[in-house]
């Protein structure tokens, strides 16, 4: 998993680069249209277009058929019958796409979200870093120490719960990308916290495991060690007519991308 | 077991993207695709059937009310038509006693089968109209396919008349239209199945000719036919692409030719000649330009048309439907399909391609009633021909191709229409279906002369390879009538074969132009000149007293009617038809020393609808084996009267319509021994329980009572006319030919 977030990412800091991250909206219009289209492509290519074809027609039949027989009420109930098993095999037809393009595609989204649904902290806020054990590893809580470097402070000492969990109630007194080290044991993790300064890619959450996928912007955390998942609270970034943060970019990218799919399928001649 | 294994990918998938957390809601554009779409079809789907199905107790109980049950009188609940366009009871009657047709036997003997008396004159969209309108040619009004335009003696369709959209608007080179092209039936009177709808008895009429453009009605739906035209806006224009040439023009003729000129590679880049463009100002055809390249086996070629997928024409084998989309202007698409048939790759490339009809799925013209019928069975059964004249005769006439291509095409239209018709009664169980068949018409016309062994036409012809194609196609519809029989055996259903008009060789031409100008009636402007140009160019109608349009008619050139009419009414007018009419009774064909003319029928006197002034003034009923010359049906004046029949189109019905009653066959059985095709729609609002309508002019043919008829079993076989029918159609080969029958309408 840590290879493919480190290819995506480059590939994605690349492609980024020219654009930076300030008008978010400008990119929110360009990667995901640009999703779209490339969405339809591997649509066609990987898609039995003849079968989708074929199974369109056969539900439009049905339906023109329920308006010409309105009159007879059984062939109504047959045509309806029909169509709903046709829909299912129409959703069947979908499937394999769906399996082909659902981990590029949530990749590219997982990269949008990092570089688009995040603001750093601001200057002299206080946020929570919480990091979680695994119950499995036998190390305790109380083992768990944090390292903190210059412009962040400590606000409490930390919290650190029977269940494996610690909490660190920081603030943020000076701005950049301030890099916290968690001793666990004789090892070290680190986790990375953006304070102020221009809209950037923002670290979040580092996980381990499969889950890592969608949180791109820190490196997974290994598997068969000692902490689940680290966490540090951030700031939605606002974004111009969407909901803020993850949603608003999830949902904006998954619509646009559709818009723009289905606005040029006819151009490429695609059946959806 | 495709869709097996996509509903077990489609399980599996599921599963794998509902356990990653989170994932759902970033699984983008191909989920999205999927939920997209299918949640329209169910939001669509569950909204109109709930519609639907909540609203049908109350469209029930409105019914009830305004109309009552609609069956309640009825005789029948369902009566289904089979129409066989031509089937003549003569070769019927041959057939079934060769043993070769079981199922019509069957019918015959356990219903009725008798002679039909057809409409004057005797053509399918004169018969096919009196059969959708219960009444006759002076009523509804369409005498022939053809008529004069009284305005300028100029040809124009007698069934449909089209009017491009009168406000435009000019957008840089384009012309666009604010509104749609007026499209008319000019035919009058209404059709029966408007009445029938009007008390809630639903109808699915197909190709009935002289249907387009559908006249909407209620509780029913209707797919045009005969008189629908193709793309082009004609009746059949086919292509044909040849690399023959006569001095660098196209060596064929008829249709639209064009020469392919093959590059040193063998390839050849040609164009499929669309309709006008009249959205361009500059006006011009549309074309769609395509490669051909010839495997190198010679077995088969390339068809690559600009823009879609390339596909591969065996040799001597229609493709299916292709769709042809012609760019009238920017996202303005005219769509027709036609096949393709490659005829011969070496020595000389010849590719034939069917008229371009109308795409039924993206229909450029309404040819259906809803609109969205056509395209419902193009959804249900795949593309199907629309032209109204689907079977191309005219390429089989002018020689571009054989007989069997011919055949082919026919066969693969009449599967269409077989699928069409079974499926229409499969869906319903109460009401009237009828669809016509215009297979058998067709195929008489072009292999009658099979059945003929001197018949003019067979010279430098085949006349062994087809000789059986009618006795085939009888056969097939005889398959057909067995596949329709479990579907209508039931007490509830009444089933009729039925054709418009039989059969009878067509050996002899006969100009009446020609005869008409020996005989003083008809002048050109050049005295020195024996011929005329086409559509009677160069007649001079300060002169001319009568001319001849069609396939039956003759005009008189009447003062007050036609633009130049020097014929005053009255007693110069009825003094003038009697006389030709005489004249032209007496007519003898040279070459056999024989009368061959029947009757002449003078309009004023035979007709009384209110539609009689529009008549041609007399109607030719010519003798068996005679017919209207090719030139004569366009309005042309040949040097000679009488000319052979050399053509393929070698069997006709254009003759006096006692000769060619049509057949009626049932699985009831009668009260009247000879049933007309005026009857039948009186008699289907009857067996419904409808009251026939005062200006109807048939009559109920069935027991009003319900108890068995008089009339039933296989016809008489002498009764027959079987004038001038050829000696392979002959039911008694030895017999000769009895009195002629009564015919629709005749006082």
């Amino acid at each position: 998993m840590q290879l493919f977030n480190s290819i995506s990412t480059t590939v994605f800091d690349v492609l980024l680069a020219p654009f930076g991250h300030g008008v978010a909206l400008f990119d929110l219009i360009l990667w995901p249209a640009l999703l779209g289209v490339m969405a339809i492509l591997v649509y066609k290519a990987v898609s039995n277009q003849a079968a989708l074809t074929r199974v369109k027609s056969q539900i439009s039949m049905r339906l023109l058929e329920i308006r010409l027989f309105s009159h007879d009420i059984v062939q109504v109930l047959k045509s309806t019958g029909s169509i709903l098993w046709k829909n299912t095999i129409y959703l069947g037809n979908h499937m394999i796409p769906m399996a082909v393009m659902i981990v590029p595609f949530m990749a590219v989204m997982a990269q949008l979200v990092a570089n688009y649904a995040y603001a750093p902290s601001p200057t002299g806020a206080v946020e929570l870093l919480h990091v979680k054990l695994d119950p499995e590893s036998g190390v305790s809580s109380q083992d768990v120490q944090l390292a903190i470097p210059d412009g962040v402070a400590l606000e409490v000492p930390a919290v650190k719960t029977a269940d494996g969990q610690v909490f660190w109630r920081l603030r943020a007194d000076e701005p950049g990308d301030h890099v916290l080290s968690v001793f666990v044991g004789d090892e070290i993790y680190e986790k990375h916290w953006a304070v102020g300064g221009d809209d950037r890619k923002i670290p979040t959450r580092r996980l381990r495991g499969i889950e890592s996928f969608l949180y791109p912007s820190e490196p997974t955390l290994p598997a068969g060690g000692p902490v689940l998942s680290m966490e540090m609270d951030v700031h939605s970034r606002s974004l111009p007519f969407l909901p803020d943060g993850e949603l608003g970019v999830v949902l904006w990218t998954l619509i646009l991308s559709l818009g723009a799919g289905f606005a040029v399928k006819g151009v490429f001649g695609v059946t959806i | 077991m495709s869709t097996a294994r996509t509903l077990a990918a489609a399980f599996v998938v599921a599963l794998g993207t509902l356990a990653a957390e989170q994932a759902h809601a970033y699984i983008g554009p191909g989920a999205g695709f999927a939920f997209v779409g299918s949640l329209a079809v169910l939001l669509v789907t569950f909204a109109i059937a709930f519609a639907i199905i909540l609203t049908w107790p109350l469209r029930l109980a409105y019914r009830l009310i305004t109309v009552g049950d609609p069956y309640k009188n009825a005789k029948a609940k369902r009566v289904v038509i089979l129409g066989l366009d031509g089937m003549d009871p003569g070769l019927l009657t041959k057939f079934i006693r060769d043993g070769r047709m079981p199922n019509f036997q069957k019918l015959a003997e356990q219903g009725v089968f008798r002679p039909l008396d057809t409409s004057v004159p005797s053509m399918s969209p004169v018969a096919w109209s009196t059969f959708a309108t219960g009444v006759d040619a002076s009523a509804h009004g369409i005498y022939d396919f053809l008529t004069r335009d009284p305005c300028t003696y100029g040809p124009m369709l007698s069934s449909t008349d089209i009017v491009a959209a009168k406000k435009v608007v000019n957008i840089g080179r384009y012309v666009i239209p604010l509104g749609k092209a007026r499209m008319k039936l000019l035919q009058k009177s209404q059709h029966f199945w408007k009445l029938l709808g009007e008390k809630n008895i639903f109808s699915i009429i197909q190709r009935v000719p002289i249907t387009f453009p559908p006249v909407p009605f209620k509780n029913g739906m209707l797919l045009s036919g005969m008189c629908v035209p193709d793309l082009r806006g004609s009746q059949g224009t086919f292509s044909f692409f040849s690399t023959e040439t006569n001095d660098g023009e196209a060596k064929f003729v008829g249709g639209e030719q064009t020469v392919l000129r093959p590059n040193r590679q063998g390839k050849i880049r040609s164009r499929i000649v669309g309709p006008d463009n009249s959205m361009l100002k500059s006006g011009g055809r549309m074309t769609l330009p395509f490669g051909l390249e010839p495997a190198a086996d010679g077995k088969s070629a390339v068809l690559a048309i600009d823009g879609q997928e390339p596909i591969t024409l065996p040799l001597g084998e229609y493709t299916d439907w292709i769709e042809l989309p012609f760019d009238a202007a920017p996202t303005v698409t005219v769509r027709g399909i036609a096949k393709f048939y490659l005829v011969s790759l070496e020595p000389e490339v010849n590719l034939y391609m069917t008229p371009i009809h109308i795409d039924p799925e993206n229909p450029a013209m309404p040819i259906s009633h809803p609109e969205v019928y056509a395209i419902y069975l193009a959804k249900k059964q795949g593309k199907f021909a629309t032209l109204g004249l689907a079977e191309d005769t005219w390429a089989l006439n002018n020689r571009v191709v054989t007989e069997k291509v011919f055949y082919d095409q026919a066969m693969s239209i009449y599967e269409e229409r077989e699928r069409m018709f079974l499926d229409a009664i499969e869906q319903s169980k109460q009401g009237l279906i009828t669809t016509v068949f215009d297979t058998t018409d067709r195929i008489q016309h072009m292999f009658y002369r099979y059945l003929d062994p001197d018949h003019p036409a067979n010279a430098g012809k085949d006349t062994e390879e087809w000789k059986d194609a009618i006795g085939q196609v009888y056969e097939k519809v005889d398959g057909l009538l067995g596949k329709v029989w479990h579907l209508v055996d039931d007490p509830n259903t009444a089933f009729m074969v039925i054709s418009d008009h039989g059969f009878t060789n067509f050996r002899r031409c006969v100009n009446v132009n020609s005869w008409l100008r020996d005989n003083g009636y008809l002048y050109l402007k050049d005295e020195e000149a024996f011929e005329s140009g086409e559509y009677l160019e160069g007649v001079d109608w300060s002169r001319t007293r009568a001319f001849a349009l069609g396939l039956t008619g003759v005009f008189v050139n009447r003062k007050g009617r036609e633009r130049s009419g020097i014929v005053e009414e009255g007693s110069e007018y009825r003094k003038l038809v009697q006389e030709i009419a005489e004249k032209l009774g007496q007519l003898v064909d040279p070459q056999t020393g024989q009368g061959c003319v029947r009757r002449v029928a003078v309009s004023q006197q035979f007709f009384s609808g209110p539609y009689r002034f529009d008549a041609p003034d007399l109607l030719v009923g010519w003798e068996g084996g005679y017919r209207h010359s090719w030139e004569c049906a366009v309005g042309q004046v040949t040097r000679d009267v009488f000319s052979d029949n050399d053509r393929s189109w070698s069997g006709d019905h254009c003759v006096d319509p006692s000769i060619v009653p049509g057949v009626f066959l049932s699985n009831r059985t009668l009260a009247e021994e000879n049933p007309r095709l005026i009857d039948i729609p009186a008699s289907v609002l009857r067996l419904f329980g409808q009251e026939i309508p005062g200006y109807m002019q048939g009559q109920m043919i069935f027991p009003e009572d319900g108890a068995e008829g008089t009339t039933k079993g296989m016809l008489d076989p002498t009764s027959l006319p079987q004038s001038g029918a050829a000696p392979g159609a002959l039911i008694f080969p030895e017999r000769a030919e009895t009195s002629p029958r009564r015919a629709s309408g005749e006082s």
